[in-house]
């Protein structure tokens, strides 16, 4: 076992991982600094969600090794991870996984409380993260009255609301409109850079990747230097028309 | 034979539900077996073997509860995309589970017959052959008709009560004002955000639903069809029960039933049951009918079958009626259990457990009246035969234990649905980093609030009900 490099927030080493015998990573490692944005890019099915819950502890990888601040993130149990996973770690679903039952707020609370806050003292912190990400009008409304773009800025306060270290974005903007999906990143990236928060951000989109510090390709599994996919040929299989009919 | 291959390839835990409804239909057809056996044995006695028949009803309905109750929770045929890739939709389904639960009522019956003969002695090389042949008329011939009939109840009764209750419903497209998309999509857009959507894997299709479902005018000719698979209470019965509580739009005039009925979109909130007045009156009244009719004393009696004579016809209306008022008042209850629960400063536990009694209110309320009705007739049971009538008949405790049987099982099966439908909110909760414990605590919470509210209600009532009967 060898010590990560010091300036390294989270390294990872080789991972490797298969659902049920489907390969998912192959050999990956990577290393992610501090307070900086890293987006992980590639084609849908190239690997990014089994790198992102093999990173943030929800996947053990079934070889290679992750190391959280030189702590080994692999060899834990489950119950320190989940417990890593609340108190240093946040994350985004590509869609907005919200509790139905709770209002905006109460749903950006949620984790604080969990982690034993006061009410009161969590309140304040989700209306403060709410209005700074532009939906401050929308805290008493349940999720199913929000818009989705909406829903998935609640989503963002929600994870950033701990001020975890690491925050793990799973497409985070997949499901929106572009317009909106500029909005809601920038508020992302700006509102992680003001608090030096560490952000890995698993895109398809080379415009999302644009806005990171650094980009790691996965293709197949695989991390590669550049992704270069051929250009689809022609239609294949039909024949050729032919303009002399 | 789709319906076979699907139940094939089940969980064990599924097979386990639907052995279970195997077991309370052959239980229940060997009640109405019975009674036919008596009515052989007693042929100048029409009025004991109508009887003992007529309190067959309920056994048999609790069974078809049960069975019910299974179909819904049943994850072969739920509408699911792999089965919506191939064009099965929520009809197709809806046949489907029907025949799955044909078929393990159908093996119930089978089991009821078998028993039967074996215990007339027609069929031999078991322990206990032709034990109860003087009673069950074993030198006479079994009339085949009658007994088909009988046996074929369960079965019938429990199928088309799943299909009823699972049935798609909605308006048709061309009522709805043709919706672009066809009645495929329109019954994706009716499920909602809950489900997967693989053709929307944003999920805005939900998104959209949502907002027309519950904007201003639900009832509006642009709204697009809604289908249901299932009404709230599981079965058609609680459907009625909540119309007449509700006592607002009647499904048969054409009108889209209830949005908020539907439990499988909890997007939106739904809004308090409003059973608990009429639960609360029937229930009182239920019990004054029971204190009236004992003050007669015995009364033209109607007799429980198992030898003993029950109370007078009067008080078994007071029964019925009590355990009515138990049933229309349960949703209310545990909607209200869930207010007081997440009332004053919640924590995280409180909020959580509360708001989700809430919105489980209808699906859990239900079973849970059932429960407490049965609960509570048994304890007036159990009171009255502690008294002067000591003796229990074999077939009274058979009946019993079926119906306190199929139950607490349908509660059971109903807490199971609930999980699964919450599962998707669980997953990300645990994504969150929540600790299990706490998702376990929240679940034991809400638990113990029910508990601590339908437990002293159900021993009062019961009090309440035994008071009359006992001498």
């Amino acid at each position: 076992m060898v010590a990560p490099p010091d300036n390294d927030v989270l390294w990872a080493r080789g991972l490797t991982h298969a659902h049920d015998g489907s390969p998912a990573l192959h050999s990956v490692s990577l290393g992610v600094r501090d307070g900086e944005i890293l987006a992980v890019s590639g084609p849908r099915g190239s690997g990014k969600t089994t790198l992102l819950r093999c990173l943030s502890g929800q996947l053990l990888p079934q070889e290679g090794e992750v190391w959280f601040n030189s702590t080994p993130v692999h060899t834990m149990g489950p119950l320190t991870r989940e417990r890593l996973r609340r108190d240093r770690f946040g994350w985004i679903d590509p869609e907005p996984a919200l509790v139905p039952e709770l209002t905006a707020w109460e749903n950006v609370a949620l984790p604080l409380m969990l982690r034993g806050f006061g009410r009161r003292a969590a309140k304040t912190a989700a209306l403060e993260w709410l209005q700074r990400l532009d939906v401050g009008g929308c805290a008493r409304k349940r999720p199913y009255a929000l818009l989705h773009s909406e829903r998935q800025r609640v989503v963002v306060a929600r994870a950033l609301v701990g001020s975890p270290t690491v925050l793990f974005a799973d497409e985070p903007t997949a499901p929106l409109h572009r317009a909106e999906r500029g909005h809601v990143l920038r508020t992302l990236t700006a509102a992680a850079r003001s608090h030096g928060i560490t952000v890995v951000l698993a895109t398809h989109d080379p415009e999302t990747a644009a806005l990171a510090d650094r980009t790691v390709s996965l293709l197949d599994g695989r991390r590669v230097r550049t992704v270069h996919l051929p250009q689809p040929a022609e239609t294949e299989g039909r024949a050729a028309c032919s303009l002399s009919v | 034979m789709l319906a076979l291959r699907l139940a094939r390839g089940a969980h064990p835990v599924v097979h386990l539900r639907r052995a279970l409804v195997t077991v309370a239909s052959a239980g229940t057809g060997f009640l109405l077996l019975c009674a036919l056996g008596h009515a052989l044995a007693h042929p100048y006695a029409p009025a004991g073997s109508a009887l003992r028949l007529a309190w067959c009803a309920v056994p048999l309905a609790t069974t078809v509860y049960f069975a019910v109750a299974v179909a819904r929770t049943d994850p072969g045929t739920r509408p699911r995309p792999g089965l919506a890739a191939i064009g099965l939709g929520p009809g197709r389904l809806m046949a489907v589970s029907a025949v799955t639960t044909a078929l393990s009522t159908t093996l119930g019956s089978m089991l009821a017959l078998l028993f039967f003969l074996h215990l007339r002695g027609d069929l031999t090389g078991l322990p206990f052959d032709g034990h109860a042949a003087d009673v069950l008329a074993a030198d006479r011939h079994l009339p085949v008709p009658a007994t088909l009939t009988l046996l074929a109840l369960v079965p019938a009764t429990a199928s088309v009560t799943t299909a009823l209750s699972l049935r798609p419903r909605g308006r048709r497209p061309e009522d709805a004002g043709r919706t672009a998309d066809g009645p495929k999509a329109v019954w994706r857009r009716g499920r909602g955000t809950r489900e997967k959507d693989p053709a929307h894997p944003g999920g805005t299709d939900g998104r959209q639903a949502g907002q027309r479902d519950h904007g201003e005018d639900p009832d509006s000719s642009g709204a697009p069809a809604r289908a249901r698979r299932g009404s709230t209470g599981s079965h058609a019965l609680s459907e009625a029960l909540a119309l007449c509580s509700s006592g607002t739009s009647a499904p048969w005039t054409g009108t889209v039933p209830d949005p908020e009925q539907d439990p499988y979109r909890s997007t939106a909130p739904q809004p308090a049951p409003g059973g608990l007045p009429w639960g609360v009156a029937v229930l009182a009244a239920g019990l004054a009918v029971e204190m009236y009719a004992s003050r007669y004393g015995t009364a033209p009696g109607l007799a429980l079958p198992g030898g003993s004579a029950g109370g007078p016809a009067g008080v078994l209306g007071g029964w019925v009626l009590t355990a009515l008022g138990l049933i229309l008042a349960g949703p209310g209850l545990t909607h209200l259990c869930g207010q007081v629960l997440q009332a004053v400063r919640p924590g995280a536990l409180r909020l959580l457990a509360g708001r989700v009694l809430q919105e489980e209110a209808r699906r859990i309320g239900r079973p849970l009246g059932v429960v407490c009705a049965v609960a509570s007739g048994t304890y007036a049971m159990a009171t009255v035969y502690s008294g002067a009538r000591p003796h229990v008949g074999p077939l009274t405790t058979l009946g019993a234990l079926l119906v306190t049987g199929c139950a607490v099982l349908t509660l059971a099966t109903a807490a199971l649905e609930a999980r699964n439908a919450r599962a998707e909110t669980t997953a990300a909760l645990l994504r969150l980093g929540a600790p299990a414990t706490a998702l376990r605590a929240v679940a034991l919470l809400r638990a113990g609030a029910l508990f601590a509210v339908f437990g002293p209600l159900t021993w009062t009532v019961a009090e309440l009900a035994a008071t009359p009967l006992t001498p």
